[in-house]
């Protein structure tokens, strides 16, 4: 049976390119090194969720059509709206998108991707305070403290930990797996040992409540972690040092450590519910690092203060870098959510919410995002690549989605396909389809194509270039009647 | 005096540039109608969405008085840039009003949308509603704010009011949201109701004066002092006392955040730092 080596992932921002995928019959039948959503992708891209034919709604009902049908279709929902959007983009590859933006500019839509819903504020702030970041590979090398704020990578991007960060082996950094393992093993001893206690001496669970002070762990050499987070996540089970902060209350964290790096005095004892006293030894502990990283999620890009926080965390590392290295990074979700910036970026000079309905391209999220337009009820068409809104937004949104004509391109028939007026189905990028995505590092790798898509499935990029020149013949033939 | 009343309800934006005392200036009815204006994705004219009538006094006159009537919320870009005349707005308006306007006057008898006033440099503009977020504030990945003139709200108003402010005053008869205040370099922002925190974040100079309840202060502000009053603008005072605090500590600043302390006894435990 041939086996694939080296198969980026197309599931989350790590883009893990060391997969082998064994195939048998044109099919995938083994995963090998993958998480668990690896895996289920890749063995199951095939299920019988699949869409294989167009759809068009017709008296309320999808009826199969056949490709032209439904990109003339299309085209005409398009070329007729006074002001339609364009989502998705972050799990195809940067070609379709690239097309995407071109249909967006031919329409006067506005073109916007999931990085709306995740890391936008993070993109605005960037954009007003800079980014000191470097790529995965230098953290995995160099990194001796790491710092995963508002993330849980154990759960989001299972592998993040093991292949960059912490677990890793890197050149001038050990592994510390080993050590997790002991305190795993440390820690069932103690459980037990605590059990036998209360059972001997029928006593409720001995209450050890630690006040102050870095623990032992964080003394000694070599990699640290340090997790700073709502609850205690499984991230936070496996760290150095776990902070509790409390919800909504990021920000101040983030500028009381700011002050603090700053040698300068706060006037409280407690911020966010943490001793002024701790937060002073992980000052510390951030100066005296020779390479630090923050990582940052959605829990601090979504969370009260939104693009501010992250303003603040940046702003940490810019002050933190007179002292000694420090870089950060977003978690990114999407395997091309990066990806789909950067396109954005280098075709219209913003990386989402642009609007062409001026025939220019302009910039405001909050005006021109698709939450705000959807809420304020504005746009009169959707079309859908590669997403599933009316899964994840909300009602009042997804209201007014549906209420006009929506048009989606998916492999699979999910929520949003369910209420769409046509439908395409596409390739799987990186299974079916090869192309470019971008790490969360913005490191470009080369999708592969490991088996053919079902028959008559075209990819992403195939659909939206013949959606395109219908549309320009729509327009011709509206140019010529005029005239 | 220019009156204008929407001939229908508007679905999509509006982006009404043209809406500017200044672009009326020296033109009469039909030219006015033939403006341009964009609805959605397509190019109108002016009178096309908007009935246009002239009243009182002659349009040549040297300060335009523009008057509209009806739901404004999805227009965005009256008066931006406008450098004189009037406008006077009875119903709700949408974003960017007042963008960038560097003289005359906007009243609003309704409620505006965001970034009202956005990085305005002379004026007024007086909204008797309330204001949504951005209010007088710096577009996206800009860093100058308002750098001068009066913005009165004596409603409530949103997030970021004032951010990345430089000269001007800011008089809020409501409440405001968070960040009112973010890394502002000078000028006033006067408050009479509650703030909802982070007040004054990273600001570098400046006033702000908080006369209603303020939940917490940012832990980067320390306190100075205790004042019995504060001066706002150039002829109007606050009567406190109030708790006159110093920051961001993070950005070296040295802005002054006044809490009136009769409606904060929460905040006395600073009392035993002076």
């Amino acid at each position: 049976m041939p086996v694939v080596k080296a198969v980026p992932c197309p599931v989350c921002g790590s883009l893990c390119d060391d997969i082998e995928l064994t195939i048998e019959n044109g099919k995938i039948v083994k995963v090998k090194n993958g998480c668990a959503m690896c895996e289920s992708k890749f063995l199951s891209h095939n299920s019988e969720h699949r869409i294989l034919k167009p759809l068009i709604k017709r008296n309320g009902k999808l009826i199969e059509a056949s490709f032209e049908e439904a990109a003339k279709k299309a085209a005409e929902i398009l070329a007729d709206a006074n002001y339609p959007i364009l989502y998705g983009w972050s799990s195809t590859n940067c070609e379709a998108t690239r097309v995407g933006l071109e249909l967006a500019e031919e329409i006067g839509g506005v073109i916007d991707n999931t990085a709306v819903i995740c890391h936008g504020p993070s993109i605005l702030s960037v954009q007003q305070v800079g980014i000191p970041s470097c790529t995965l590979g230098q953290i995995r090398h160099r990194a001796d403290l790491v710092i995963y704020w508002g993330s849980n990578p154990w759960s989001s991007h299972p592998r993040h930990i093991e292949r960059y960060t912490t677990f890793s082996e890197g050149r001038f950094q050990r592994s510390t797996w080993k050590r997790y393992l002991l305190k795993v093993k440390a820690s069932i001893v103690r459980k037990k040992i605590e059990s036998a206690l209360r059972r001997v001496f029928f006593k409720k669970k001995p209450s050890t409540p630690r006040i102050g002070g870095l623990p032992p762990s964080m003394l000694r050499e070599g990699r640290k972690l340090v997790v700073v987070d709502v609850r205690k996540t499984k991230s936070a089970e496996i760290a150095d040092y776990f902070i509790q902060v409390e919800p909504c209350k990021d920000y101040e964290l983030l500028q009381a450590l700011r002050a603090l790096i700053r040698d300068e005095e706060i006037d409280v004892d407690k911020v966010a519910g943490v001793p002024v006293e701790n937060l002073e030894e992980v000052a510390d502990l951030m100066i005296k690092c020779n390479f630090g990283i923050l990582f940052f999620g959605v829990g601090l890009t979504m969370s009260e203060g939104k693009m501010r926080n992250i303003d603040a965390a940046l702003s940490l590392v810019r002050d933190l870098n007179t002292r000694t290295k420090f870089a950060i990074m977003p978690m990114r979700g999407h395997f091309n959510v990066t990806g789909a910036n950067t396109v954005f970026t280098w075709q219209t000079g913003y990386p989402y919410a642009v609007d062409f309905s001026l025939g220019y391209p302009r910039y405001n999220p909050g005006e021109t995002s698709i939450m705000d337009i959807l809420l304020n009820k504005e746009s009169d068409a959707t079309l859908v690549v590669a997403s599933d809104p009316a899964a994840n937004f909300p009602q009042k949104a997804v209201e007014h989605l549906v209420k006009n004509p929506l048009i989606v391109i998916d492999p699979h028939m999910n929520v949003t396909a369910q209420m769409a007026d046509v439908i395409f189905p596409s390739a799987f990028v990186g299974i079916e389809e090869s192309g470019t995505a971008y790490r969360m590092d913005h490191v470009p790798l080369p999708l592969k194509k490991v088996v053919n898509p079902p028959r008559d499935v075209l990819s992403d990029e195939e659909i939206l270039r013949k959606i395109l020149s219908e549309v320009r013949k729509l327009k011709e033939k509206k140019l010529v009647e005029v005239a | 005096m220019i009156s204008l009343h929407p001939q229908k309800e508007f679905v999509f934006p509006i982006i009404a540039e043209g809406i500017n005392p200044d672009v009326f200036q020296d033109k009469n009815r039909g030219e006015i109608e033939e403006l341009e204006i964009w609805e959605g994705n397509k190019q109108k004219k002016l009178g096309e969405l908007f009935k246009v009538k002239e009243t009182g006094t002659e349009p040549q006159q040297e300060d335009i008085a523009i008057v509209i009537y009806g739901d404004l919320s999805r227009v965005r870009r009256i008066g931006a840039w406008m450098k004189g005349g009037e406008i006077t707005i009875n119903g709700n308006v949408g974003m960017h009003l007042g963008e960038e306007m560097e003289g005359g006057k906007i009243t609003v008898h309704g409620s505006v949308g965001g970034w009202a006033g956005s990085m305005m440099k002379g004026g007024i503009i007086e909204i008797h509603g309330n204001a949504s977020h951005y209010l007088g504030a710096a577009y996206r990945g800009s860093s100058q704010g308002m750098n001068g003139g009066r913005i009165i709200v004596h409603g409530n108003v949103g997030y970021e009011a004032g951010a990345y402010m430089r000269k001007g005053l800011m008089k809020i008869y409501g409440s405001v949201g968070q960040f009112a205040g973010f890394r502002m370099h000078n000028g006033t922002i006067y408050i009479q109701k509650d703030c909802e925190g982070r007040v004054g974040a990273c600001m570098k100079n400046g006033k702000i004066v908080v006369a209603g309840f303020l939940e917490s202060v940012l832990p980067t502000f320390t306190i100075e002092s205790i004042r019995k009053k504060v001066k706002i603008g150039e002829d109007d005072v606050a009567e406190g006392p109030f708790y006159r605090f110093l920051g961001d500590l993070t950005e070296n600043g040295n802005g002054k955040l006044y809490v009136l302390k009769e409606e904060n006894p929460h905040l006395s435990t600073y009392e035993r730092l002076l």
